[in-house]
């Protein structure tokens, strides 16, 4: 599968309350070639999220994003929703009325995967969907029947479950639990190997993002420019004994002190 | 303690609430029994059941003018009832969804929550005639304006991230107010739907007192004509009693039917 994100001379300005204008990002330039896990660190407030929006082609109102630059997948310029990338948030949304497997089917009941997916390939895909979040035996509960990590694994499931070429993800385990997050980690892990895409994920977590990545890249606060860009080749499920080895730590405080550099302690966790 | 979050035992509650209507009942029995208000002001509580069982079967015509007449007001407020949603819950949705087609009808709906909506009877009178369309007509409009506005705060008591996360997985506009913001406000939806039919409970009499043609209203107005207290009385408790049936059966119907929403 082929796949390309390509951010160009990225500006973004958002009008300060008091008047003014304030850049968050400022000339920021990131290519994404190939089905790979890049997770994106940066201080809090930075602009990562504005960042992943852009290349949802999700646009907040009355502002104009980017401000200038470029967004263009595979080739074309993303101008708006386009149905090529799936988010999955850290708030989850899922429907209080629906059961898991409806909300996870949710999608097919719009007229655009309806189109493209057929009844009976939807069916088999949120059958085989439900077995590998584990949520099988949950399919006729509903959300509020569920624990957190339960709930974020079927939001996960539902956009999973569109076989998205880009997947966008924003702090999804942000806020499950620490157990939890190390098995919803595993779980895209698994799923990302049985059907690779390019999953641009931010997280304030680096213990997150050394065992999940391709590639780091890192950003730096006010503006947001790519202070660092580097890729890890080890092959996952990555050991305990990798993440403690002396390399891992070392590419550990080097992702510390860019964010230390630009955005001062407490806003980084590093979870071992 | 005095807390007013700790919820009273059912018994409790039912005793209480028994309390309160015996107590009533047992003034209403003295005020009459003791003869400190006549007959033509208050009737009796007994003078109020024995008018209660005489219309319940006129013996010489042998049939129940209180059955009629309640099948005739249930009508009314069944077909008002239905105008009301087919064209009232739709109306509120849209103005729900879109601010812009809010800012057009609010303006047009909104008065005439606080507006004496009886006073608009002689009007729809002199244009509709004294028939059935005046008496739906009368009753659309008086529980419209209570229903369109409801409907519409429903919609837009949503939270937002169900309508921006359907967008996210490529949901067009339409398909966003009909497959998340429309199936999230039911609930409330159905509450407006429950106000909407109590009012026009209270509507019901007032419909049917012009022209005075079947009905309960017309058996209250008939029955003041002839000082019959205790029939006007009887007619009240009847139609109180229907409303509160009504809205017992729609609040347990709604309970089951989104059950989702308590939690
Ligand atoms: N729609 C908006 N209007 C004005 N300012 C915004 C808007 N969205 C984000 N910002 C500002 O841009 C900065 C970056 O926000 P965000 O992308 O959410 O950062 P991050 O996800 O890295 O924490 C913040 O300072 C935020 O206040
Ligand atoms: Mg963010």
């Amino acid at each position: 599968m082929t796949v390309s994100i390509h951010l160009d001379d990225i500006v973004q300005e958002y009008p300060r309350p008091g008047g003014g204008l304030n850049r968050v990002i400022d000339e920021l330039t990131l290519h994404i070639d190939a089905p790979e896990i890049v997770m994106l660190l940066g201080p809090s407030g930075c602009g990562k999220s504005t960042l992943l929006r852009m290349m949802g082609g999700m646009r907040p109102y009355g502002v104009q994003t980017p401000t200038s630059g470029s967004v263009s997948i595979d080739g074309e310029p993303c101008l708006g929703p386009h149905d090529d990338t799936v988010m999955v948030f850290q708030q989850y949304a899922n429907r209080p009325d629906l059961t898991v497997r409806s909300n996870i089917s949710f999608p097919f009941r719009l007229g655009l995967w309806r189109r493209r997916v057929p009844v009976a390939e939807q069916r088999r895909r949120v059958d085989r969907i439900l077995e590998a979040v584990g949520l099988a035996d949950k399919a006729e509960l509903r959300p509020w029947q569920l624990s957190g990590g339960q709930n974020q694994r079927v939001a996960l499931a539902r956009a999973l479950v569109l076989k998205p070429r880009i997947l966008l993800m924003d702090e999804p385990f942000g806020a499950l639990d620490a157990q939890t997050r190390e098995e919803m980690q595993a779980l895209l892990v698994e799923l990302f190997q049985e059907n690779p895409c390019a999953v641009v994920f931010v997280t304030h977590d680096v213990t997150e993002a050394l065992l999940l990545a391709d590639r780091v890249v890192v950003l730096s606060a006010g503006p947001a420019k790519v202070v660092d860009d580097f890729l890890i080749p080890e092959a996952r499920p990555r050991s305990h004994a990798w993440q403690r080895s002396t390399a891992t730590l070392a590419l550990e405080e080097r992702i510390l002190g860019h964010l230390h550099a630009s955005g001062g302690p407490g806003q980084v966790r590093v979870t071992v | 303690m005095w807390n007013p979050y700790v919820p009273l035992g059912a018994s409790q509650r039912r005793t209480l609430s028994l309390v309160g209507v015996v107590s009533v009942l047992i003034s209403w029995s003295l005020l009459s029994g003791l003869g400190l208000v006549g007959p033509a002001k208050l009737p009796a509580p007994w003078d109020v059941g024995g008018a209660l069982v005489r219309l319940s079967w006129d013996v010489g015509r042998g049939e129940s003018p209180l059955l009629i007449a309640t099948l005739w007001s249930t009508s009314r407020v069944l077909v008002a009832g239905m105008l009301v949603i087919v064209i009232g819950v739709p109306a509120g949705v849209a103005m729900g969804a879109s601010p812009k087609i809010d800012a057009i009808f609010s303006p047009l709906i909104d008065p005439f929550r606080s507006a004496p909506i009886v006073a608009v009877l002689p009007i729809l009178v002199m244009w509709l005639g004294i028939g059935e369309l005046m008496k739906i007509t009368f009753l659309f409009l008086g529980a419209v304006v209570y229903l369109v506005p409801m409907v519409r705060d429903a919609v837009r008591s949503v939270p937002h991230t169900y309508f921006t996360s359907a967008r996210d997985l490529g949901a067009t506009e339409l398909e966003a107010v009909r497959l998340s913001l429309l199936p999230m406000a039911m609930p409330r939806i159905a509450d407006a739907i429950t106000v909407a039919v109590s009012v026009m409970w209270t509507y019901i009499t007032v419909a049917e007192y012009i022209n005075a043609e079947r009905g309960l209203g017309q058996l209250i107005q008939n029955a003041r004509r002839f000082s019959a207290m205790d029939q006007v009385f009887a007619g009240i408790f009847v139609i109180i009693a229907l409303a509160l049936i009504t809205y017992s059966a729609m609040v347990a119907l709604r309970r089951r039917v989104f059950h989702w929403e308590t939690t």
